[in-house]
């Protein structure tokens, strides 16, 4: 599906970061893009508890999040079957793009990954691409979030395989990190099967 | 009962994939050069704010200095690091980000046992330091090769140390 613009408008955004800077940086870009119902949340602690109290939108989440991490942030509302927000969009921003931290946040839930630091352009076409190519969710006993299986990647550890899927090799980690490009296509949900 | 037959596939489609296709919104053109406006009014407070966040950072490097034991403190150094590096090229100083992201390493490294390298972290604070000037606004590390290839030949030298104490 192909959208030429992005509407923002009334959607509400919560962007979790410890730096009360990088928190103003996100919310001026998400400003730019039309943006108006943006909050901040400091710590996952504070993030699980307006998560618990209101509808979000779309999260924006460091994967350092003090103090438990971005990730297992992103697990704990993946996994919480009583959380409205548990299929929540999320954007993980993380400047460790090694590869094995990229699978991680995969495989924890993510629906996206963007680098650190982050330009307009990169967070607009990461929120673009969640917005208008989404994919089935998965809820497996060992995994409850987007479809992880990806043409390149083979399958994931635990989810196993479906009816229809190909058998292909998982790759082997190469690398210390991954540019934004090769994130993208960790992502990119063309389906072998 | 299989794992594999007991996964179900299950469409979403949430508010955000509902709403973000609404009429009404912004070309990736519009958005982008609005968004850099936006950032462009924050280019003031940020000069304030990379003084105090360097501040704290060094701040921060002394307390591991004085209790070199205590991860907590390595752990605030690192944190205080990483945000430096995280803001850096977004505002247009990439060599902040360079250089923060070089000393998280080397902290990260740190952590990983490979020793407390007081002149390594001491050589990233004052690269930081000459980052920070307006005058090296708008460099990229490419422009500096001698110090960005010697910071990171000693990093990578404090990342190897990490790797054998681990084994």
């Amino acid at each position: 599906m192909k959208n030429s613009t992005l509407n923002l408008r009334d959607l509400v955004i919560l962007v979790a970061d410890p730096s009360p800077y990088m928190c103003m940086l996100a919310n001026s870009m998400l400003r730019g893009f039309g943006a108006n119902k943006a909050m901040d949340a400091r710590s996952s602690i504070d993030a699980i508890q307006i998560l618990t109290e209101q509808k979000i939108d779309i999260l924006l989440c460091d994967s350092l999040l003090p103090p438990h991490g971005g990730l297992k942030l992103t697990q704990a509302i993946r996994r919480n079957v009583n959380n409205p927000n548990r299929t929540v969009p999320i954007l993980i921003m993380t400047s460790d793009t090694r590869e094995s931290t990229i699978k991680n946040a995969r495989d924890a839930g993510a629906n996206m990954v963007v680098a650190k630091p982050m330009s307009p352009s990169s967070l607009y076409d990461r929120l673009s691409w969640i917005a208008f190519n989404p994919r089935n969710f998965v809820d497996a006993p060992s995994y409850f979030g987007p479809d992880r299986r990806f043409k390149i990647e083979g399958f994931p550890t635990g989810v196993g395989r479906r009816q229809g899927d190909k058998a292909i090799d998982v790759s082997e980690e190469t690398g210390p990190t991954l540019a934004q490009d090769d994130i993208d296509n960790l992502f990119n949900s063309s389906r072998v099967g | 009962m299989s794992q594999n037959e007991q996964a179900r596939e299950f469409p979403v489609e949430t508010d955000f994939q509902r709403k973000a296709g609404r009429p009404g919104g912004v070309t990736r053109r519009q958005a982008v050069g609005r968004a850099r406006a936006q950032i462009d009014t924050l280019k003031s407070e940020f000069t304030d704010w990379l003084n105090e966040e360097l501040n704290r950072l060094q701040a921060a490097i002394q307390m591991v200095e004085t209790y070199p034991k205590n991860k907590t403190l390595l752990d605030d150094a690192f944190r205080s690091s990483c945000q430096l590096r995280d803001v850096g090229t977004t505002m247009g100083y990439e060599l902040v980000t360079f250089v923060a992201g070089s000393l998280c390493e080397v902290l990260d490294a740190t952590r990983d046992g490979a020793g407390y390298d007081k002149e390594l972290i001491d050589c990233h604070l004052d690269s930081l330091q000459l980052a920070r000037q307006d005058s090296y606004r708008n460099v990229k590390p490419e422009q500096v090769p001698e110090l960005c290839n010697g910071l990171r030949q000693a990093a990578e030298r404090s990342i190897s140390l990490a790797g054998s104490a681990q084994k």
